[in-house]
């Protein structure tokens, strides 16, 4: 029996343009030679006049404060401050890397590739997209640790009274407003997902509980930031007509990561001290901590 | 027309001619000096690291321009790793009684350990960066675009895997520093709904950072994680080739 084949569209390679090109030795090895030289030097020296660190032995009973990751995921230790720690440590970042896998099956224009910002209004989408993504986490961060309403207050007299503490950051909308009782604790599955985590043996049915303030605070107000922001971003780049194709789109949604990932790792590298407080760099203290004591 | 008679070969001549000429040099280069075309391609058709390169490419791309040799230098920071991570693993063993010890042994004692050691450190950071800033020059330049769609996936995975090797690592030391950032870390993993746990109890061997999670950290560090991200290299660089070099203009 025949079998069908439906033919799809399959890109494929370039043709070479044999006239344009020029010979790997030496053209390119030489070039490789000196950038790998360049980086040999200056870590070798960077090594001679800079030391890795080492602190003390590892001891679990004296937690240093602030303990802090590796400056990498000093972004993700940032949001987890703000939010869920599951959302912020886990189910962000891997959708995040699900979606930035998946770029090139949503643009699959060829237009502009091979040239930096090869496509039209580019590079004003960038510049546009990195400057809020920038101030927007900036703005985000000062709000949620209460440092806006703290200036208000404390530069221009601006406060709004007891009536608007909700406003303070997030966490003063589950604590500032009046939830009435019930909504702290609404049924909502009725059975156990403990099942599935190992740490329990199934068990009876139970039912689980929802503090739906807890909830607002530490997911649906992140979600709505972390999804509606840059939405908004883009609809609003879209409606000024500056974002026209999907490679807009993605301009607009890289740049705006990069900024926002980037001041992220900064504010959670050196704008957090003790207790994860929001300081200055040069206010930045590390206590040894006491043996014994959290 | 008169002929000239060839010049006597003088003595460095017959020396260069003996150690270049000769029959076990050529068993191992079998192209004379690139000096020529025919030699420059063929040195880097018949050598096996050089091959990674087709023979010749499109001129934009010898311009330091447009790749910042970001992808390159993040390989060469692999390769540099490997190497000092080889010579630190002569002096370290990763247990709970000895890790902290040698690593002050290192420092202290070995001839070069310390620089070995900072070498290492910084090349890590330097890989991390330098990964990340090879991702944005690949999508500002549209590189991800068909037909390199599966090789900016391949991409993402090495960028994880970068992650994975640097944090796997940063346990090794076993001192304050990297005790309590892994438990940092690892606090993150185990918040993960339903299977976060699991996979914390998994990735320490057991409820809290020790003696299991420091075996486990080091050999996904000195082999699982090189290994994998080896491999998938080795597949980012063939896509590179199939995919006919690299992105350029329609
Ligand atoms: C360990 C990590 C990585 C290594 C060693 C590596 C190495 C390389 C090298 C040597 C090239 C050749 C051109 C250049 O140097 O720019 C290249 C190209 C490329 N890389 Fe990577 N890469 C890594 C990670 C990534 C990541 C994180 C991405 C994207 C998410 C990525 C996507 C690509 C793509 C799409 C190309 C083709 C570019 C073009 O056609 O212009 N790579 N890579």
């Amino acid at each position: 029996m025949a079998t069908t084949v439906v033919a799809r569209p399959v890109a494929r390679p370039q043709a070479r343009a044999r006239d344009e090109e020029v010979l790997v030795w030496p053209d390119l090895v030489f070039i490789e030679f000196i950038a790998a030289m360049l980086f040999t030097i200056t870590l070798f020296f960077l090594s001679v006049v800079m030391n890795a660190p080492l602190l003390d032995q590892a001891n679990a009973d004296v937690t240093p404060n602030p303990s802090k990751a590796p400056w990498y995921l000093l972004n993700l230790q940032e949001l987890l401050l703000h939010m869920n720690a599951a959302m912020a440590g886990i189910i962000i970042p891997t959708i995040w890397l699900v979606i930035l896998g998946a770029f090139p099956y949503f643009d699959r224009d060829n237009e502009g590739q091979g040239v930096y910002f090869g496509t039209e209004g580019a590079v004003k989408i960038t510049i546009i997209a990195s400057a809020i993504g920038f101030f927007g986490t900036w703005l985000l961060i000062l709000w949620d640790s209460g440092k806006i309403a703290f200036f208000l207050n404390d530069w221009f007299q601006l406060s709004g009274g007891d009536s608007l503490r909700f406003l303070e950051n997030a966490r003063s909308m589950q604590s500032q407003l009046p939830w009435p009782d019930w909504s702290r604790e609404i049924t909502y599955l009725p059975f156990n997902l403990r099942i599935l985590d190992g740490t329990g043996s199934g068990g009876p049915t139970t039912f689980q509980h929802l503090d739906f303030p807890g909830w607002l605070v530490e997911q649906a107000i992140p979600i709505a930031f972390i999804v509606g922001l840059p939405s908004l971003l883009i609809y609003g780049m879209w409606r000024m007509g500056l974002v026209v194709t999907r490679r807009d789109a993605l301009l607009a949604l890289f740049g705006g990561f990069v900024a926002s990932y980037g001041v992220l790792t900064l504010t959670g590298t050196a704008f957090r001290g003790q207790g994860q407080e929001l300081v200055f760099p040069w206010e930045l203290k590390v206590s040894e901590g006491i043996p014994g004591q959290e | 027309m008169a002929v000239e008679a060839p010049a006597k070969p003088t003595l460095a001549d017959k020396i260069y001619d003996k150690m270049f000429h000769n029959y076990v040099w050529k068993s191992i280069f079998r192209t004379g000096y690139p000096n020529t075309p025919r030699n420059q391609m063929l040195v880097v058709a018949t050598n096996v690291f050089l091959h990674l390169h087709p023979t010749r490419i499109h001129r934009t791309h010898v311009k330091v321009t447009h790749t910042y040799c970001l992808g390159g230098l993040s390989f060469f920071m692999f390769l540099g790793l490997t190497v000092t991570g080889i010579l630190l693993m002569f002096y370290y063993v990763p247990s709970v009684e000895r890790a902290y010890l040698d690593m002050q042994n290192i420092t202290t004692t070995v001839q070069f350990g310390q620089l070995m050691r900072n070498m290492h450190r910084w090349m890590a950071h330097a890989m991390v960066i330098l990964v990340f800033l090879h991702m944005m020059r690949v999508f500002y330049t549209g590189a991800y675009k068909p037909p390199r769609e599966f090789n900016w996936v391949v991409g993402v995975i090495l960028l994880v895997l970068t992650f994975l090797l640097s944090f796997t690592g940063y346990l090794l030391p076993w001192d304050q520093l990297a005790f309590w950032a892994i438990t940092v870390g690892s606090n993150i993993a185990g918040s993960a709904p339903v299977l976060g746990p699991k996979t914390r109890f998994w990735m320490l061997g057991g409820f809290e950072v020790g003696p299991e999670s420091l075996i486990r950290f080091y050999t996904l560090h000195v082999i699982g994680l090189p290994l994998l991200a080896a491999i998938f290299m080795a597949v980012h660089f063939w896509r590179i080739r199939r995919d006919g070099g690299l992105a350029r203009p329609l």
